[in-house]
Order: C-alpha cells, then structure tokens, then sequence
C-alpha cells in the first residue's frame, strides 16, 4: 500500500469511518466557531459545564421515551436552556457574575439528575448508554449532527454582527438600540443546541474537546474573529481525521486519539503560531535587538 | 406450651406461701424455669426467623434463594438489569450489609466496590466467597506484571485459595475473567459453596440445604446435556459470537464457542478504530457468525457491526444481570436457558438463509 | 421630529445606585447646538450624569426631557479603559460599528457606506491602519479610531466620557479640532474633561459638578476660583 493511500483507505473499506469522519467533522465546523466566542467572552469552561447541565435532561428524556434520540436531545435541550437561561438572569439581576451563577445553577442542575436517576432504582451506568461514540454512528445519528451543525453555523453567520458588537462593547450597542441584544440569547441556544446534539452522537468528551481546544489554538492564527473561526473549524476538522487515522493504526480508542491531536495542534500553535506564538516572538525579539544594536557598533 | 405451665406453676405457689416464702419459691421455680424458657426461646427464633443473606448481586442473589428456600431471606445490592461494574453503593446498601449474617460475593475481583462497603457497613457475619473453587479463566496468558498495583484494594484471602497458581496480583489487576457463572460446572460449584456457607452459619438445617443444592444440580446436569445435544449439528468454524464484551468466556469454553467482545472485560473502555476494524473484518471473511446485544440493553456498536457487514443482530444474551422478574431470564437457569436458546437459534443451521 | 432649543431638559434629576446616590437634585438645560464641558473633582458624578443622560442609568429621582430621538440621534465615546483592547477586531470593523443605526444587524455595507468609512479614517489621520488590528494600537490611536466610528454615527448630539485621557498631545489637538468641526456643523457636543486650561480656552460652555450641581453656564462665569474651591470642598477631593 503506499503512503498516500494509507491516508484514506480505511475510510474506503469500512463504512464505520466514513460515518465517523463525516460526523466529526460536520461537529467540528460548528463547535469550533461556537468556541471561538466561548473564548471571546472568557466563558472557556462553559462548554464543559454546560455539558452537566443537559445530562439530567437527557436522562429524564430517556426514562420516559426510553432510547428515542430525539426525545433525550429535547430533554437536553430543555434542562440546558433552562440553566443558561436562568444563570444569566440571576447575574443580570444581581450583584453575581455570570460564571458564579451558571456555576451554581449547574452543579444543582447535576445534582437533580443524579438523584432522578437514583430514583428510579435502576443503576445501569447512564452516560454510557446515553451519549454515543464517534465509531457508532448510525444514519439517524448523522442527520442530527449535520442538521444541527448546518443550522447551528447559519445562524451564528446571520447574528454575527450584534454577536462580536455585543462581545466588544455592549454599551455601544444598547445606546444604539435602546435595549440589549438578543443576539446572546440566539448564542445559548445554539451552544445548547450543538452540544446535546453532538454528546447524543459522539459523547462528551469529544465535543468539549473539538470545541475548545481548536478554538483555542485559532487565536495564534488569526487576528480577526472570522479568521479565527475559520481556523478553528479546520484544526477540528483535521484533527478529527487524523485522530481517526491514528485509531485505526495505533490501536487507540478513537475520542481520546481525536482530543490529544487536537491538543498537540494547540501545543504547535502556540509555539509556531503567526498570531503572538512564542517562536514569532523570540524572531521579532531578535529583529529588534539587531535594530537598536547593529553589527559593527 | 411449656411457657403457660411454668407460668401457672409460679402463680400456685405465690398463693400457697407468705411473702418470704414467696421469694424463695420464686428463686427456686426461677433457676429451674430460667433454662428451659431460654432454650424454648431459641428453639422458637430457630424455627421461626429465616438466615438475613445479602448476595452481591442478582444471580448470586437467585441461587442463594433456591439452595436456602424458605429457610433464608435474600436481598441482592445490584439488582436485575443493573450494572454490577459500575455499581455504587448507596447507605441503604451499608444498612442492609450491617444487618445481614451471610453475605455472598462471586469473588475473581468482580466486585470492586466491595472492600470499601465491607469497611463501611462493619460487617462481622460469615462471607461466602460463590467462586471457591473454581478454575479462573485467565485473560492474558503471557502477561506477568511483577510490579505491584498500588491503587487496587487488597483481595480478601479468598482469591488465593482459587487456584495458587494464579499471583494475587493477575486477580487484582483483572487479568482474570470473573463471570464464572456462564458455565454450569461452575454453577454446580458455586451451589455447593453457598450450600457449605450457610450450613457453617445454620447448622440446624443442613440437611435441607445440602438436599437442594442436589436438586438444582441435577437440574443444571439436565440442562448442560440438553445444551450440548443442540449445539452438536454446529460446526465447529461455525460456532462465533460477536458481543459488546467479553462476558461469555466460560460458556465459550464449556461449549466451544468463540466469543467476541468488542470492548473487552468491561462495558465502558472505548474501542479503537482498529478493533472495530478487526471485528468486522472476522465476521465478513467467517461463515456465519452471530450478533448479539447485551442486558437487553441496545449497543450501538454491535448495531455498526451489523449494519456494516449485513448480518441482523440475533436477540440479547444476558451477562452479569438477571432480566426483570416475570421474563424468562429472572432466574439463574432461566437466564442460562434463554441465553443457550439464542445461541443455538442463531448458530444453528435452519437459522441461516 | 423636530428639535426644540433645549436639547435635553433635566428637572431635580438625582442619579446613582442601589446603595449610593452619586448626583442630586441636577436641574438646567442643554442648549441645542451647544459645546458644553462637564468638569469636577473625582468622584463628582461626572460619568454619572453621562450615563443618566445617555439612558444606561434610569434616574432615582426627577425627569430627564429629550428633544431628540435618543436612540437615532445621539451617539456616546465611554471612557476608554472600558474596551476590550485584546478583541480580535481590525480598525476597519471597529470603525464601521458607526454605521449601526443605517445597516442594522443584517444588512450590507454598499460603496457609499464604505467611502464614508474610508473619509472618517483620512478625518482621524488612520487611512494606512484600516487593516490592524485594534491590539496593536497606541492609546492615541485607538482613541482616533474611536472618534471616526462616533463620526460614522453622524449624531446630533455627542457625549464623550474623558476622550483625551491618556492620549498623546498631538492627537489631542486634532481631536479637539474635530470637536470643533462638529460643534461648527451645529451639532452638540457634551464632554467631560479634566485639562481646564482646554476648557476655558475651547469650550463655550461649563457644568462644573460635585455631586449636585455647582455652576452651569458660560465657562468664565463658571470657572472661578471661588466655584472650584466650592467644588474641591464639597466633594473632598483633591485634583485640580
């Protein structure tokens, strides 16, 4: 087999990864943009504590309806929404920031679906029978993540604008519209959105995972929040593919080969990125110093 | 009885004395009374009150009710359909352990909440190890790992008396299948184990447990050969199993069937691409093979397994539970019947096109 | 709508917090097409009084009257510490923020919206940074960009919270100059500075405050030495 064709024959024989490939990186390119402002609001830990937050949904959706995907992704969607909804409230209301009071709502959030789950007697362990893996993608699994991907990536296009005007200077935007945006709220929604879908098809570590972490490195890329989007999609689209790759020849299971490589490209970023990287800086360093010193003097 | 002529003998001779006399006969009648009433007593809470038995979970919990009958109450900490892996115990479980006299573990490290539970619960009843006994299967024959694991817990002193062959340390590092329930020679021997237990603590109805433990042998005796008459138009190339993990080795090995577990020992570990791979590859290039689910619990990789070679899943196969009473599968031998009637309906060949 | 002379009426305005009330019993008039200098010690109720007039804060007491559309006319520089300075946002896209009130949040930019973004940038000396980003910028020039996005806005009325704090003496002048040009168009400006030696020399009219009103009028009648002492007391603060 030669080198080229290592890289994509396993995707060819088994249709196993071609469904996972497709559902990563359709995730990818929604959660990495949807990163990119989690990190542009310094609400990294949102993703993973919002994460929490949706599991006692999921799970009531699933003692009722049972495995109906779309019954356990409302009922994410629900207990989500519900918790952001009522942390940013609190912290508009009160003294109390926003990550404080999402912390708060959170934790109860994961406490009230511990002791749901405790009810009903049986301890079969939950989270691996409610949130899926990246290798067991079915057809109804794949539509839901491309769909909300789609949509989740089309609205974020259109609120854009009020988004970054909101993030920037919310001041400028409420004296020019006489009232807040709702722009932040259509945000959550979609968070919200984009993660039930994604912990029902590839569980939750990956979609922390492809959401931060490429979002994170973009900024050493890019110096504007569309270029940082951008890269950030591609990072988790490519190291999605390449954590496949790495299962598949390394025998290592797929989420964590899909995460760390998504980590060695943060690691690469910030060491070889254009954007404030640290070997950029030691070359301006360099520059600069042979500007106020030249060689002779 | 001997309570109301006693009772009736004191209160004559209250009236037939004065009030020092009284006392005296009371002392008298009293140190003659006092024995016999203590020893109807016990007679009485022996006949009466069945053995508190806690089995760790519900399989152990089922055999335990048919060798101890009426003369043993059980209760199982994980109950049917519930996940004995990943089990946590809750402190109505430290209540019950505290109270029980008998407590029935599998042993081979399947129960690794238990130390803890122990600890907590200060249980000082009689433990009955059900695996005692039993030859282990071990997983990884070339694997010897002579550092210590420091993060484990101890094993009781049970798990070395299985087989000394086996280190202490391959039992606490998992290097051995602990589902020795899935063959029936071992379940003859765990009956006799928990028959040996009880009677150690109950002595009084020895003869009653040991009578029962005969009978359910016989019954698993039947059902072996019944098995095994079923199984033998199957090929030998033709007898491989996929499953979500490797739960079934000691039935494989009883019946010379290959189990496939996708995820290994335990239900949570994530395969890697390659495994799933290899797995498919086996069942495209193997005549016949069969899918199964698990605890009647919908697996999602054994559904990409079978979406992507085209062979249907063939029903659940049930591995370290009991199904929910009134199903087929809510007893030991009920669930051993269920699960060898899959397997033959899939294996055989009037099921294959 | 038309626009009456008295551009923004207060009446026994008091402004402040749950806990602390900042201004009290402010009553006076901004004049339409004035150019008005709000002035006091710290912790005078300067911002404050911006933030009342600017809607972010609702008054405690008393009635703020506009004779304006506050929301289409009015535009507002905040002090400039309250900026994210680490956004990822190009020059260009701060600058182009102005033009909120014509584009609204969906729609395009055309030719005439971009030369107008263009002229704004060559107004504030900025035509060769539309593509840095905001990060890289000296103090001086965030504040320029600053100043063509409230150009862009092309307000009526203009509030400035401090715009020459912490900014070079060369921006400085030509921001005044702008300010100049702005009040010359017949626009009102109203902003709070702290150089009085500016004040006097370019700004018509003065609020000196100190957490009620001093003085408000024409900025000779208003800067004495006995009013600013007046303030520097009653407020207990030291700067001048």
């Amino acid at each position: 087999m030669t080198g080229l064709e290592l890289l994509y024959s396993p995707f060819i024989e088994y249709a196993f990864m071609k469904r996972a490939l497709a559902g990563s990186v359709a995730l990818a390119f929604a959660a990495g943009p949807l990163g990119v402002v989690l990190v542009l609001r310094r609400l990294s830990l949102m993703g993973d504590a919002l994460s929490h937050a949706i599991l006692p949904g999921v799970a009531v959706g699933f003692l009722v309806a049972g495995l109906s995907l779309w019954a356990m992704a409302l009922g994410g969607l629900v207990t989500g929404l519900l918790v952001a909804g009522l942390a940013g409230f609190v912290s508009r209301v009160t003294p109390l920031r926003e990550d404080a009071s999402f912390a708060a709502f959170y934790l109860m959030s994961l406490g009230l679906g511990v002791l749901l789950v405790s009810l009903r007697g049986s301890n079969m362990d939950l989270l691996h029978v409610l949130f899926g893996t990246v290798l067991g993608l079915d057809d109804a699994a794949l539509l839901l993540v491309s769909m909300v991907a789609s949509v989740a990536l089309a609205t974020l296009a259109l609120i854009l604008r009020p988004l970054v005007a909101e993030c920037f200077d919310p001041g400028f935007l409420r004296s020019q519209q006489g009232r807040g945006s709702m722009s932040h709220m259509v945000f959550l929604v979609l968070l919200v959105m984009t993660l039930v879908a994604g912990f029902q098809v590839l569980g939750t570590l990956m979609v922390v995972g492809i959401m931060m972490l490429p979002a994170a490195s973009a900024r050493f890329w890019s110096g504007t929040v569309v270029g940082q989007m951008i890269v950030a999609s591609v990072l988790g689209a490519l190291a999605s593919y390449l954590g496949l790759l790495f299962s598949f020849y390394a025998n290592v299971p797929a989420s964590a080969a899909i995460i760390l490589l998504a980590g060695l490209f943060y690691f690469l970023s910030i060491v070889l990125g254009r954007t404030g990287g640290l070997w950029q800086a030691a070359r301006q360093m360099r520059a600069r110093r042979r500007q106020l010193h030249p060689a002779g003097s | 009885m001997t309570h109301c002529a006693s009772f009736l003998g004191l209160s004559m001779g209250w009236r037939l004395k004065g009030e020092a006399g009284r006392i005296s006969v009371l002392r008298s009648v009293l140190q003659g009374f006092l024995p016999a009433l203590v020893l109807a007593l016990v007679s009485a809470q022996a006949a009466a009150a069945p053995l508190r038995v806690v089995a760790s979970f519900s399989i152990l919990a089922d055999m335990v009710r048919v060798v101890g009958g009426e003369d043993v109450h059980v209760e199982a900490l994980v109950g049917p359909r519930a996940d004995a892996h990943s089990f946590e115990p809750s402190p109505a479980d430290t209540r019950r352990l505290a109270q029980a006299q008998v407590l029935v573990v599998n042993g081979l490290s399947f129960e690794a909440w238990l130390p803890r539970l122990l600890k907590a619960s200060q249980f000082k009843g009689q433990e009955i190890v059900a695996s005692m006994g039993v030859i282990p299967r071990r997983l990884d024959p070339s694997a010897h790992d002579d550092h210590d694991d420091h993060d484990t817990p101890e094993p009781d002193a049970a798990q070395r008396d299985i087989d000394p062959s086996i280190s202490a340390q391959e039992v606490r590092r998992g290097r051995v299948d602990p589902h020795a329930w899935q063959s029936l020679e071992n379940g003859m021997i765990y009956a006799r184990n928990i028959a040996e237990g009880l009677s150690r603590v109950d002595p009084a109805h020895r003869a009653a447990y040991r009578e029962r433990a005969d009978r359910y042998i016989q019954e698993m005796k039947k059902l072996d050969t019944e098995i095994r008459t079923a199984l033998a138009p199957v090929k030998a190339e033709h007898r491989r199993v996929v499953v979500t993990h490797d739960a079934f080795g000691y039935f494989g090995q009883a019946y010379g069937i290959t189990f496939i577990g996708i995820m290994g020992l335990s239900p949570h570990a994530e395969p890697s691409a390659r495994e799933l791979a290899d797995i498919i590859q086996t069942v495209r290039h193997s005549q016949g093979v069969a899918l199964f689910d698990e605890n009647g619990l919908h697996s999602r990789l054994i559904r990409q397994v079978s979406r992507e070679t085209g062979i249907k899943v063939g029903g659940s196969l049930y591995s370290d539970t009991l199904a929910m009473s009134d199903e087929p599968a809510d007893s030991y031998l009920g669930m051993f019947k269920w699960n060898a009637g899959q397997l033959i309906y899939a294996l055989s060949p009037e099921a294959k096109r | 709508m038309s626009l009456t002379n008295a551009l923004i009426h207060l009446d026994q305005v008091s402004l402040g917090w749950r806990d602390r009330v900042a201004l009290k019993d402010v009553s006076g008039t901004f004049e339409k097409g004035s150019l008005t200098a709000v002035v006091g010690p710290n912790g005078a109720g300067k911002s404050t009084l911006l933030k009342g007039l600017v809607g972010t804060l609702a008054p405690l007491a008393g009635r703020i009257r506009l004779g304006f559309d506050r929301v289409a006319d009015m535009a507002w520089l905040p002090q400039a510490g309250e900026l994210d300075r680490s956004f990822p946002l190009t020059v260009y896209d701060l600058v182009a923020m102005g033009a909120w009130r014509r584009t609204g949040w969906w729609k395009g930019f055309s030719q005439s919206e971009h030369a107008r973004i263009h002229q704004a940038l060559a107004a504030v000396g900025l035509d060769d940074f539309s593509r840095r980003i905001i990060g890289t910028l000296s103090g001086g020039q965030l504040q320029r960009a600053l100043f063509a996005r409230l150009m862009l806005q092309d307000a009526q009325l203009l509030v400035l919270d401090e715009p020459f704090a912490a900014v070079d003496s060369a921006t400085t002048e030509d921001l005044l100059q702008l300010l100049q040009q702005w009040h010359n168009e017949g626009r009102t400006v109203i902003a709070v500075l702290h150089d009085l030696d500016m004040v006097r020399s370019c700004f018509p009219n003065t609020l000196l405050l100190a957490g009620q009103v001093v003085a408000w009028g024409q900025t000779e009648q208003v800067l004495t030495p006995e009013n600013l002492h007046l303030a520097r007391h009653l407020c207990a603060g030291d700067y001048l």
